[in-house]
């Protein structure tokens, strides 16, 4: 099935400068977003998943950028592509923040204004993005409340966010997001802040407004339990890049990567009681320094020897499912999936 | 919230009337040489009879009441030594005007002038405009007062074609006193604005706002501004009132008729009556800032609410 592209990186690299040193956070990231799909990039803390995509906003701290690699968006009202890494503008950036894509933050307790009401914070998107009167303004402003599951949308039109809980703020900011009437919706850890009971009300309403309001939405998260139900395609990413790709049953039932097992086999939900739940060992590599070969191998302990000497190419499983490892050279020794993928497959876990 | 107001302002009295109390019996224990002219040559009984006519040999209790009595119909006491047989509240009437003046404009002008700077500082942080700024700052920080006061009178005087005597009618004369005034507190908003409107600029609903696609002036006007003012309107009016009563310096320069160094003069004259109304005065100037501080964070600010106790929601 040939599907319409709405954003496509290609090689793309980014760098910061911290007092005189450069971090490569990103390093050469190829990816398609596609229309109308739930794209997750799962990874552990400071694999570069926000960075990653505040790049696609021109919200990248100031001493971050683009060092290689494009990024194009096909979404525009005119069709005409536009290479987003490169606008230097911040006039020209206006004209995509929001109303091409808009984010979602992590954390619903911080993103919303404390000395606006909601109501004018989210009529503020609309008003930006949205042509059409003041009363036109409430008006959707009200609608959007009330696609978001907020109850009693006129009165709640006139509080403030302390009056709100965390998962309504939640909902509050992904109404201001969808206010701006974006092609492309990015949710940066949307749930991460939020109680267990609140995550999957969250996860529900994004899946349904990506219906509503015909969204392509990157879900971040280093969450796994939370991609399963959610995804349509989930993007592994170690170190600044994505070792594995492919749709959610690619992923959690066929993975080939040694860190998408090593993932998989961390989930509590597979731990076994009164056994210790798997842990990764040693740390993620430096980015300051030059990375030779597979990022992970050092905490791989099935590493091959070729994988601290050279860099693997993406080996092709399927037409949607591709992984960076050297395992599935066709000169590799076999190796055994871990017991996890047996577990999730029998146990129906996702 | 008016059932909070109205308790506040209460307090308020209540504070008004601990203060004047214990003023007053500070006085009272002050020596009765104070109270004569020519106290070593006088005779015990002219003592005694000086001492009731001033009113000052009943028991303690009963002065505090008579005090009260007399306040509640409006009457401050007379004036005894720093003019003689005068009415506070005439003395007062004269010199407060002139000093409220100087503070209402010197306000008006720093809060105009000091308010933008900081919020352009911030803007612009690093540029070449929050350079300047910050040197301005750190100048009026650093540089005593008392120096920079003498270089605006020494120029400025030549500047504006005034004269060294004040002239109360002519606007020109104000011209200086009211810059001279400013200036600290010019230095004052702009510093701490510049410094809040930073902090919360690296906030996530600043982060939210600009991935809405507000522009960086629009983030900073529309969020940043008022949320980074709501510490500093706590002290506005406080700062207002210290202008008015503060400014003793200021006002002998230009030879101001106002209240400043007032207090210090009739303490050293022993009037009491004088003191007692300056006190009075200043207590409720400094009860009242606080008051109206207070309301001007809650206007500001929706989470403060006064009139409900914390944890209500």
């Amino acid at each position: 099935m040939e599907r319409e592209t709405i954003l496509e990186v290609n090689d793309l690299d980014i760098t910061f400068e911290l007092r005189g040193k450069r971090l490569h956070a990103i390093r050469g990231i190829s990816l398609e977003l596609y229309k109308g799909e739930i794209l997750a990039i799962v990874g552990e803390s400071g694999s570069g998943k926000s960075v990653f995509t505040k790049s696609f906003m021109g919200l990248l701290d100031k001493n971050g950028s683009v060092s290689g690699g494009n990024v194009v968006y096909y979404g525009s009202d005119d069709k005409v592509p536009v290479e987003l890494t490169g606008i230097k503008k911040e006039k020209d950036w206006l004209k995509l923040r929001g109303h091409e894509i808009a984010m979602i933050m992590q954390d619903p307790m911080t993103s919303l204004n404390p000395l606006k009401t909601i109501g004018a914070q989210i009529m503020e998107a609309v008003l930006l993005h949205q042509k059409g009167s003041r009363t036109e303004a409430k008006k959707r402003t009200l609608q959007y409340l009330t696609d978001v599951g907020i109850q009693e949308p006129e009165k709640r039109f006139f509080q403030y966010p302390h009056e709100f809980s965390g998962g309504m703020r939640q909902r509050v900011v992904i109404a201001i997001a969808i206010a701006c009437n974006p092609q492309i919706l990015i949710c940066d850890e949307p749930t991460t802040a939020l109680d267990v009971t609140i995550q999957a009300q969250i996860l529900e309403l994004i899946k349904e407004l990506r219906l509503k309001y015909k969204l392509s939405v990157i879900l971040i998260t280093h969450d796994l339990g939370v991609v399963a139900n959610t995804a349509d395609r989930v993007a592994v990413m170690y170190a600044g890049d994505i070792v594995e790709i492919g749709t959610s049953e690619d992923i959690f039932y066929d993975a080939r990567h040694p860190y998408t097992w090593a993932l998989l086999s961390s989930l509590p939900q597979v731990g076994i009681k009164g056994e210790n739940l798997f842990s990764i060992a040693g740390t993620p590599p430096n980015l300051y320094a030059e990375i030779k070969g597979d990022a992970f191998a050092p905490r791989n302990p099935q590493a091959l020897k070729i994988d601290f000497v050279k860099s693997p190419p993406y080996f092709s499983i399927s037409p949607t499912h591709k992984a960076k490892t050297w395992l599935l050279d066709e000169r590799a020794p076999k190796a055994d999936p871990p017991p996890v993928l047996k577990i999730i497959r029998e146990g129906g876990l996702f | 919230m008016l059932l909070y107001l109205s308790k506040r302002i209460a307090r308020s009295f209540l504070t008004l009337i601990i203060i004047l109390t214990v003023v007053f019996c500070l006085l009272r224990l002050m020596p009765i040489e104070g109270y004569f002219q020519n106290f070593d040559k006088m005779t015990p009984q002219q003592i005694e009879v000086g001492l009731k006519e001033m009113g000052l040999s009943d028991p303690l209790p009963l002065q505090i009441v008579h005090f009260f009595q007399k306040l509640l119909h409006g009457d401050l006491g007379t004036s005894r030594i720093y003019r003689s047989n005068v009415p506070v509240s005439d003395i007062l009437a004269d010199k407060v005007p002139v000093s409220i003046k100087l503070g209402i404009w010197s306000m008006v002008v720093s809060l105009l002038v000091g308010l933008p700077m900081g919020a352009f500082m911030a803007r612009y942080q690093y540029r070449w405009f929050d350079k300047i700024g910050t040197f301005f700052i750190v100048c009026i920080q650093a540089v005593p007062a008392a120096v920079y006061f003498l270089y605006i009178q020494l120029y400025g005087t030549q500047l504006f074609h005034v004269g060294l005597l004040f002239q109360i009618d002519d606007p020109n004369y104000w011209i200086l006193p009211v810059i001279s005034m400013s200036l600290g507190n010019i230095a004052f908003y702009g510093m701490w604005l510049r410094r809040y409107m930073i902090d919360e600029s690296n906030k996530d609903y600043v982060r939210l706002a600009k991935a809405k696609g507000l522009s960086e002036g629009n983030v900073m006007f529309k969020h940043i501004f008022r949320n980074a003012f709501v510490p500093l309107a706590q002290y506005i009016p406080t700062a207002f009132l210290n202008t008015v009563i503060g400014s003793i310096y200021i006002e002998s320069l230009y030879s101001i008729p106002g209240m400043g160094g007032l207090l210090v003069t009739v303490i050293k004259k022993h009037d009491n009556a004088m003191v007692q109304g300056i006190v009075l005065l200043y207590a409720c100037v400094g009860v009242l800032g606080l008051l109206l501080g207070d309301l001007m964070m809650v206007m500001l600010d929706p989470r403060i609410s006064l009139g409900k106790k914390a944890g209500d929601r």
